[in-house]
């Protein structure tokens, strides 16, 4: 006899914004998220030590979301500038 | 509970009978935001759980930004195993420009006549107002995934 015994829904993470994108802290959590996860049940000396490395990649991840999204503002703000956008390319530049 | 988050009995009995097909290039699904209480557009509380057969627009929060009814398409990975599990995982899912206050969700087959899968329970309010609405499904293994049968 086969028991199929657990069909199981597993937990997602919500993350929302207020007028704008998400913020280069909450990609940052997410993606950290992502590739670690914690057991509750692991033990303390384990769990603490994954919680700091989770730290580390998040706050290495926060770094570069962040200069991506300053190269890419650079690379559009040039092309408006291009375009004779003066005063929208100093709009973008200033985000 | 209005909401309770539940792999849907229907689609159990539907997985033995073949209907869905989570293969990246199989049957196509999609997720919908429900409010409780008088969240929704129609005004009157979503009530989703294990006996919730199909997609319903009672209770579905109100076409906003990127989001409108029947919510948004998923992308299926393709099924896996690990260890004694099977499992199957979705990319994460973003609503831009929206004003969303959402309570939780469901999964169903947009290809076969709107089946329900899953019912995602945020257990609170969960508002995004003029901005993202993201949907972080959980790591893809034995332990977490959103679809798992052990």
């Amino acid at each position: 006899m086969f028991d199929l015994s657990v069909g199981t829904v597993g937990s997602v993470n919500i993350m929302t914004s207020e007028n704008g994108g998400l913020s280069n802290d909450q990609i940052a959590e997410m993606l950290a998220n992502k590739l670690i996860f914690i057991s509750d049940d692991a033990p303390e000396p384990i769990r603490l030590q994954a919680e700091a490395f989770r730290d580390r990649v998040r706050n290495m991840a926060q770094y570069y979301i962040e200069l991506a999204r300053k190269e890419e503002r650079a690379s559009i703000c040039s092309k408006v500038r291009e375009a004779g956008q003066m005063e929208l390319a100093n709009a973008i530049g200033r985000l | 509970m209005a909401i309770a988050q539940a792999m849907c009995t229907a689609f159990k009995q539907e997985l033995m009978l073949g209907t869905h097909n989570f293969a990246t290039n199989g049957n196509s699904f999609k997720l919908a935001l429900y409010a409780e209480g008088g969240g929704g557009k129609s005004s009157t509380t979503a009530t989703l759980g294990a006996a919730t057969t199909a997609y319903t627009t009672t209770g579905e929060v109100a076409n906003s930004g990127s989001y409108t009814a029947g919510g948004g398409a998923l992308t299926n990975v393709a099924p896996t195993t690990s260890s004694t599990t099977a499992l199957t995982d979705f990319a994460d899912i973003s609503f831009t420009t929206a004003t969303i206050t959402a309570m939780g969700a469901l999964i169903y087959n947009d290809t076969n006549s709107d089946k329900a899968v899953a019912v995602l329970d945020f257990s609170s309010n969960k508002t995004s107002t003029s901005g993202t609405f993201t949907i972080q499904f959980p790591t893809a293994d034995a332990s977490n995934a959103i679809i798992r049968i052990a």
